[in-house]
């Protein structure tokens, strides 16, 4: 048994409002400049939508992530050792430009220096890469709020789980439903960028799995680019290196959530340490797709049993990121109440980051055209949510829809269960079969309303302890304090990050 | 002058600024190391620039250090006309693929505004150093045939020269003019290297081969404690694995020598000098020799009834002289103290060695392989001799010198004819067939 830290993440998607504040923080803090402003490290994409970079979802095209083989073999989808070299001179994966979108900015000083005419002086949208003035065809968030649009709705790849008819009456103008998946770095356990990098340039933090690319070793070969299967990681044109979410590391470090999480205002995100076992990892993502998910749930070790208290131990985890680990907001949602999955765990990657599938939209029954309430049956039954099942399914559970019933079925209990404490018209026998039918307790569902509706910001980021100073004790050697060693470690950029000849 | 300083000074200039060029930019701006790849901002015309010219080069690249590495084996390669008009080929279809694909990185570069806007003057300058390169190159190998194998006279040489501190023009002064401008750009180019962005041909992942899939990096002390031990005890054994290894790798590798020099010496015979030759021969002759002696000896004792084995007055009571019998074993004959001869076996019934000749006080004689003593006049082994039978006593006859038997006495004892007490002297001993056949 290997036991490993992860900083993990849970994204509650019933409280995400699509407002972007998210992506704007992360855009505020790390990708203002020159290179990077087409990238979003935080996005929030409107599913169904063809999402950023379009069609990301679709492995066909960009071959990201692992795939099984015939020998039940885990293997790169995107290159053998071999191709890799080949690759290296123009690698038919990537995605250009165009697949993201070309920033840009106005020419402000227009409105200014215009001389006095006819019309209204206008700032033109000039190319944030050529300087050109352009005709913009796409831009952040293009399909934002678009479900129902045949140019990014129809075209979402996870629609292809659904049949014909589910199709169609997704997108009846009555019936049209959309929710939101706020997107960054999910920080695998069995990263396929780390794996496809040829320089060695992407590594995972041992301590708390925080996936890096090293600037100073990275050759900007971009296998990374097109072996992540999340299209998280960004070539920076103007450098030439490949880019990526760094979780805020240096907040983490200091006891600070990351960015996008404090900025949430939804409070849709939960951070905190899952233990897990770094020897099963392979076996696990060798699973059968419908069992990806249990699968990597089964690698997810419990923080309370003695046996992984002393693995942790030897290996060399502290008792202080363990005791996090306890107290840890990711770990109730992922494995306790198992109501957060993992996005296309398809991929095989098994990401880091956890969504609880939203409940959408609830709506009071209809019954013979009028609106009911206080009937047998409060909300509409789950088969008839506007977001097929199944479409939910192709995002978070490999294609199995019973895993995502079951997490539906324990959301929807949760508000039966509160509906009958608060406004008390629910018969309180329904509601005791509901939960059951959910196998939920009525303690576990008042700590699952507890922590998704009032969790305060102590427990919805747990923070592990600050590690820093461990860090640069650990990379400057014995003898080697925080003070005598300072720009040893951290962020290590103690070179102007210059674009060479 | 103007040789001097393209040839000599440029070398020397241009290899220094790759070498501490390179180097002095990795230490100090490594994160400048990079491919600078602009497949982002464009694709479509870069798969045909980029794929078309590294294809084209790396050919290019290897045919040049080829005949610079291993000048031997290129020349008896090129000996081969076959040979030399398909590298000629190849090398050709090589060079016009590369400019293809300058060409069109070049054009991309000038035409595609979003190319314009990562685009260094390096860029353009090295782009154009290239394709100015390669056309040289096409037109040397067009004009000067056959540069596979004249290179190998001049420039191979002259690099060489370069290489190993005494710069020597010999080599290329009498190149034309395309050639040297040939080398000259070359030298310009490499001297760009790591001013450019050609330094990213320093960067080939080729550790990327054998390297474990997922990298995990910890900075954290506490890990790296608890799992030294680990570490320690892996890398313990596998230095006694490998200590092991070499171990059982040298003796096999020894064994394996030594069986294969006998495999080999004893397949391809032995390597002599004359002198070893002729020692050898000598050996053999002798040899021969010997085997002829004895097929001689053979044969007289085949033909002959009597045998001559000394004039009677030779023939003392004290020393033996050897002779060999009818079955071409060894005897002694001795002359007894009546004056007759007395002959017997010395071939010791113990196992067979030969008798001494020299007779004791006792009057007897010693076998001195394992002491064995015995009596002279009876042939019998003294008591407690390993040898308990008797040496056989042998039958004689005494011949006077016309060739008349006088007397002869069979092994038992009888005896033919009276002993003439006058012509005794002169007499010849002889063993007889007759006598021996009855042993």
């Amino acid at each position: 048994m290997d036991v490993r830290a992860q900083v993990a993440m849970v994204f509650h998607l019933d409280k995400c409002i699509g407002c972007h504040t998210c992506s704007v923080a992360c855009k505020n803090v790390w990708t203002d400049r020159p290179g990077a402003e087409y990238m979003w490290w935080n996005n929030v994409e409107t599913k169904p939508g063809t999402g950023y970079p379009t069609l990301w979802e679709d492995q066909l095209n960009y071959r990201g992530g692992w795939e099984l083989t015939g020998k039940r073999d885990l293997r790169l989808r995107c290159q053998t050792k071999a191709s890799s070299f080949l690759k290296l001179f123009y690698n038919p994966n990537q995605p250009g430009l165009d697949d993201y979108y070309e920033p840009w900015t106005y020419r402000d000083q227009d409105l200014f220096d215009a001389e006095a005419g006819d019309d209204q002086p206008t700032a033109v949208p000039v190319s944030q890469i050529t300087g050109e003035v352009i005709d913009i065809k796409a831009g952040p968030n293009w399909d934002d709020d678009l479900s129902g649009s045949p140019v990014y709705a129809e075209n979402d790849p996870n629609l292809k789980h659904l049949t014909e008819d589910e199709r169609r009456m997704l997108f009846e103008i009555e019936n049209i439903a959309m929710m939101y998946l706020p997107r960054i770095c999910n920080h695998c356990a069995n990263p396929s960028c780390v794996a496809s990098c040829p320089s060695g340039a992407l590594y995972k933090r041992g301590e708390d799995g925080i996936v890096l690319v090293n600037q100073d070793k990275c050759r900007g070969w971009r296998a990374c680019v097109s072996a992540c299967p999340y299209k998280k990681i960004y070539y920076t044109w103007k450098t030439g290196k490949s880019e990526k979410c760094i979780l805020c590391y240096p907040r983490v470090e200091t006891g600070q959530p990351p960015a996008c999480f404090h900025a949430c205002v939804g409070r849709i995100r939960y951070m905190g340490v899952l233990l897990y076992d770094a020897d099963r990892i392979e076996e696990a993502m060798k699973a059968p797709e419908a069992s990806l998910v249990e699968a990597q749930r089964s690698v997810l070790l419990d923080p309370d049993d003695p046996n992984v208290i002393r693995g942790a131990a030897e290996s060399g985890v502290s008792e202080a990121f363990v005791s996090v680990a306890q107290r840890s907001p990711v770990y109730r949602y992922v494995k306790e109440w198992e109501l957060a999955l993992p996005l296309h765990p398809e991929f095989r990657t098994m990401p880091m980051l956890y969504y609880v599938p939203p409940l959408l939209p609830i709506s009071g029954r209809m019954g013979d055209g009028i609106y009911e309430h206080g009937a047998e049956q409060f909300f509409s039954h789950l088969d008839k949510a506007r977001l097929p099942l199944r479409y939910l399914a192709a995002l978070f559970g490999a294609g199995n829809e019973d895993i995502v019933r079951t997490v539906m079925k324990k959301q929807m209990a949760v508000r039966y269960f509160k509906r009958a404490q608060d406004v008390d018209d629910i018969d309180p026998e329904q509601v005791k079969r509901i939960l059951r039918e959910a196998h939920l307790t009525a303690e576990q569902a008042e700590a699952i309303y507890a922590l998704t509706a009032l969790g305060s910001l102590e427990n919805r980021y747990v923070m592990p302890p600050i590690q820093r100073e461990e860090a640069i004790e650990g990379s400057g050697g014995p003898g080697c304090s925080p003070e005598s060693c300072k720009g040893t470690c951290g962020l290590g950029a103690v070179q102007p990050p210059r674009r060479g000849a | 002058m103007v040789n001097s300083f393209f040839f000599i000074g440029l070398p020397y200039i241009a290899v220094f600024s790759l070498v501490a060029g390179s180097i002095y930019r990795f230490k100090s701006e490594r994160f400048s190391y990079s491919a600078l790849s602009s497949q982002f901002l464009e694709s479509k015309k870069l798969l045909w620039g980029s794929v078309l010219w590294h294809a084209g080069i790396m050919i290019i690249f290897v045919g040049h250090l080829i005949p610079f590495l291993l000048p031997g084996l290129w020349q008896s390669l090129t000996s081969q006309p076959a040979f030399v008009v398909a590298v000629e080929v190849l090398g050709v279809a090589a060079a016009f693929t590369a400019l293809v694909g300058l060409v069109v990185l070049f054009v991309r570069r000038i035409l595609s505004r979003h190319i314009q806007s990562v685009t260094t003057p390096v860029d353009l300058v090295v782009l154009a150093l290239l394709i100015v390169q390669i056309l040289i190159g096409i037109q040397t190998a067009a004009g000067h045939r056959w540069g596979s194998m004249w290179s190998v006279q001049t420039t191979t040489p002259y690099l060489w020269s370069v290489l190993t501190l005494q710069p020597d023009l010999i080599h290329v002064d009498s190149l034309p003019p395309t050639v040297k401008l040939h080398i000259a750009v070359a030298w310009i180019i490499i001297m760009l290297v790591p001013f450019s962005r050609l330094v990213h041909a320093f960067s080939l992942p080729i550790q990327y081969l054998w390297r474990a899939p997922q990298q995990v990096i910890w900075t954290n002390a506490r890990r790296i404690r608890h799992i030294a031990p680990v570490i320690r005890k892996a890398e313990e054994s596998r230095r006694l694995f490998l200590k092991g290894a070499l171990g059982l790798g040298t003796a096999g590798g020894l064994l394996t020598v030594g069986v294969m020099d006998k495999l080999v010496r004893f397949f391809s015979g032995p390597n002599m000098t004359p002198e070893e030759q002729a020692a050898l021969l000598q050996k053999r002759l002798e040899r021969l020799e010997m085997t002829a002696e004895e097929r001689d000896l053979e044969l007289e004792r085949m033909r002959n009834d009597y045998i001559f084995v000394a004039n009677l007055k030779e023939l003392s009571p004290k020393d033996g002289k050897y002779f060999i019998d009818y079955q071409m074993r060894p005897a002694l004959a001795y002359r007894d103290t009546t004056g007759l001869p007395l002959l017997i076996s010395a071939k010791c019934t113990h196992l067979g060695c030969t008798v001494a000749s020299s007779v004791d006080a006792s009057g007897r004689i010693l076998c001195p392989c394992h002491i064995s003593y015995f009596d002279l006049k009876t042939g019998m082994p003294q008591p407690g001799s390993p040898a308990t039978k008797p040496l056989p006593l042998l039958g004689w006859a005494l011949m006077d010198t016309q060739g008349n038997i006088l007397v002869s006495q069979a092994p038992d004892g009888r005896r033919e004819g009276e002993v003439p007490a006058d012509k005794l002297e002169a007499s010849m001993v002889y063993i007889a067939k007759r006598y021996e056949e009855t042993v």
